[in-house]
């Protein structure tokens, strides 16, 4: 057994040697910190493909001199599995770019990537105050608040809805759209029956449930991610909860689209038009679904624009003799201003993010459909 | 009415608990194994019955994929991982720090193979009707809470009755005297790893129906489950039972008076008044003999 053993630890040792090689001079590495394990896995696949397709365009169209990559770190969506991530991106393999995702991460490793001048890039984040983390800190996505404040009024405008119950889960982003809610519900004279926050990792809700019937809520609205916010409708819809369930673009996965529970349920996301017929969007559509199978959805979008973005940045300045660092890419996209990325040209507000009208979604038969386009200004 | 109905959940999720507790009572009371894998079991558990359902094979192949995946796991953890390290006299932290990278890697291969999306099992069983005014019960409830009283008398009625039960309390009891009576430690400790990985399935068939899945869904239980086990009395079944009944009601009753975020946290305050105030459990035997 010692034996095998001993033979079993040099044959790992063996088999991964030659994938801990350095890399060679001329190839460029970025960082992607994405929860590849725990409850929130389900985004590490959802969120890298976007920005596994633009790697794949950038090298084969030969845009930066060496090779471009991705070093992936699991943050497990959690701030301190995050910040080992971030520190061994920083410290070790000296990456002037990573792209980010989650409000508690984004907080947790943006003053380390301030602090070494690496450029973070969120795109699936969606905290108000991701807004607020300085130079280096963009964002490829609209803000929580902005989502707020169009499927709320949607909801008590269009849908007659104005008794509002909230979970939001105990982290910066629940704290935010609790706040922005309570705002927005002022405004629109909704009114906020009931507020229940959740433990990140809690999976039981047939309690909670009972409290939002208890509340005489007629909307639900959900501020939770991954696995936790379909748990919440489901036990929301099998313990006798019938009011209207509204979220944001964290519902935008497959597995809420899946859930019976959700049918009628609305959500918001950012409008992407992906039928502008410029060269850039229509190869995205049609190499996402040759690549994975489906149609791309805002967060494929956001990951494979915050990539091709870097490329666009890196390649400006390799044209102009200068080192790809962070301190370099910040300047240059201030520079530049504007961009063409998938969904047609972008340009960044004064704090680092890109403003999208917002679309409001409703989950029907298994799939979304949009209801109305709000323009947030 | 609300107090009643967090009641009625607050009895499921105990029911719950309580037949994922008693198994890793069982097999730590009997074995002295800190067997920190019985969440993967749970999971591993539930995604059979998961999978076997959804491919269509209905539910009593489900059930009999997840008891058959369950007893093999539990088993095969103790022939290939525990003894051997037992066998070169691994401290019981070694045991531990073993037990808990299983659970990991199970986690991960639960993830790898059934993917990491939530799943569930859409069944109209789970599905709450309206008994009272403002109460509502799934069938699902009466029906766990119905399985577990069964379940939990039966392995009353297994421990106290059969040859292979009284072995199991003997060594809880005194391995070296199990041994003198001719009785096989080894033999006694499959028994335990095989009930006790059975006692999970039905907790983790209802899970599957009622809150959902996700690879990380073992990790919960088994904190309760160590929880109820510790506060129950160590190697106490009834302790155990009753330790789960109390975290599962006061979980739900909990959210009378605070944000369901603490929930959680009131079953950890119990854990640590129960250990100050009744160190050796609500039914467990005191240390100092």
């Amino acid at each position: 057994m010692r034996h095998f053993g001993k033979f079993t630890a040099a044959a790992l040792f063996a088999l991964a040697a030659p994938f801990a090689a350095p890399a060679s001079a001329e190839d460029i590495t970025i960082g992607g910190l994405f929860p590849f394990s725990g409850p929130n896995a389900v985004y590490g696949d959802v969120l890298s493909s976007g920005a596994k397709l633009a790697v794949k365009h950038i090298n084969a169209d030969k845009m930066l001199s060496g090779e471009l990559s991705i070093a992936y770190e699991d943050t497990q969506a959690l701030p301190q599995p995050a910040v080992v991530a971030m520190q061994k991106l920083v410290s070790v393999m000296n990456v002037p770019f990573t792209l980010s995702s989650f409000t508690g991460v984004s907080k947790a490793i943006a003053p380390i990537g301030t602090r070494n001048e690496v450029v973070m890039v969120n795109g699936g984040g969606v905290g108000p105050d991701l807004a607020e983390l300085g130079d280096y800190f963009w964002n490829v996505i609209p803000l929580a608040n902005l989502e707020v404040r169009a499927s709320v009024p949607y909801a008590v405008k269009e849908m007659g809805k104005s008794k509002f119950a909230l979970i939001y889960v105990d982290d910066p982003l629940g704290a935010s759209i609790l706040k922005e809610i309570e705002s927005v519900l002022e405004d629109v004279g909704g009114e906020l029956v009931s507020e229940m926050s959740v433990a990140p990792t809690a999976q039981q809700f047939s309690g909670l449930a009972a409290k939002v019937r208890s509340s005489g809520a007629d909307a639900v609205y959900i501020a939770s991610y991954g696995a936790q916010q379909v748990q919440i409708a489901k036990q929301l819809r099998d313990n006798g909860v019938d009011a209207q369930m509204i979220s944001y673009s964290a519902y935008g996965v497959p597995d809420a689209m899946a859930l019976p529970e959700n049918e009628g349920a609305i959500f918001t996301a950012q409008a992407v038009k992906l039928d502008t017929g410029d060269a850039m969007t229509t190869r995205f559509v049609e190499d996402y679904k040759a690549e994975f199978g489906k149609d791309p959805a805002p967060y494929n979008v956001n990951y494979y624009n915050a990539t091709m973005l870097f490329a666009i940045l890196a390649q400006a300045l390799e044209a102009e003799g200068k080192e790809i660092t962070g301190a370099n890419l910040l300047a240059k996209r201030k520079e530049m201003r504007s961009f063409d990325l998938v969904g047609g040209n972008v340009s960044f507000l004064d704090n680092g993010t890109l403003l999208f009208p917002i679309d409001v979604k409703v989950i029907e038969g298994g799939a979304a459909k949009t209801l109305a386009t709000v323009d947030i200004q | 009415m609300l107090a009643l109905q967090l009641t009625l959940t607050g009895l499921q999720a105990g029911a719950l608990y309580a037949l994922t507790a008693v198994g890793f009572s069982l097999i730590f009371g009997s074995t002295r194994v800190f067997h920190f894998a019985h969440g993967a079991t749970f999971a591993l558990a539930a995604y059979l019955f998961y999978a076997v359902e959804a491919a269509g094979y209905g539910f009593v192949p489900g059930l009999l994929a997840s008891f058959a995946g369950a007893i093999a796991f539990g088993l095969a953890i103790d022939w290939f991982i525990y003894r051997p390290i037992q066998r070169d006299e691994g401290s019981f932290f070694t045991v531990f720090v073993a037990s808990f990278g299983i659970g990991i890697v199970v986690q991960n291969l639960i993830g790898i193979f059934f993917g990491r999306s939530f799943v569930t099992i859409t069944s109209p069983l789970s599905r709450a009707r309206e008994v009272l005014d403002g109460v509502y019960v799934a069938p699902l409830a009466g029906i766990a809470f119905v399985v577990a009283l069964i379940c939990l008398l039966a392995l009353g009625f297994f421990l106290r009755t059969t040859f292979t039960g009284k072995g199991l309390r003997a060594l809880s009891d005194d391995p070296e005297l199990v041994r003198v009576f001719g009785l096989n430690p080894r033999y006694l400790s499959a028994a335990a790893f095989a009930i006790g990985s059975a006692l999970v399935v039905p907790a983790a068939v209802f899970t599957s129906m009622s809150s959902g899945l996700n690879p990380a869904i073992g990790h919960h239980v088994m904190l309760i489950s160590l929880a109820a086990t510790i506060v129950g009395g160590i190697g106490s079944i009834p302790g155990t039972m009753i330790a789960a009944f109390i975290f599962g009601l006061a979980e739900n009753l909990s959210l009378l008076w605070f944000e369901p975020q603490w929930s959680e946290a009131v079953v950890f305050a119990i854990l640590f008044a129960a250990i100050i105030a009744r160190p050796s459990g609500l039914m467990g035997k005191s240390a100092a003999r």
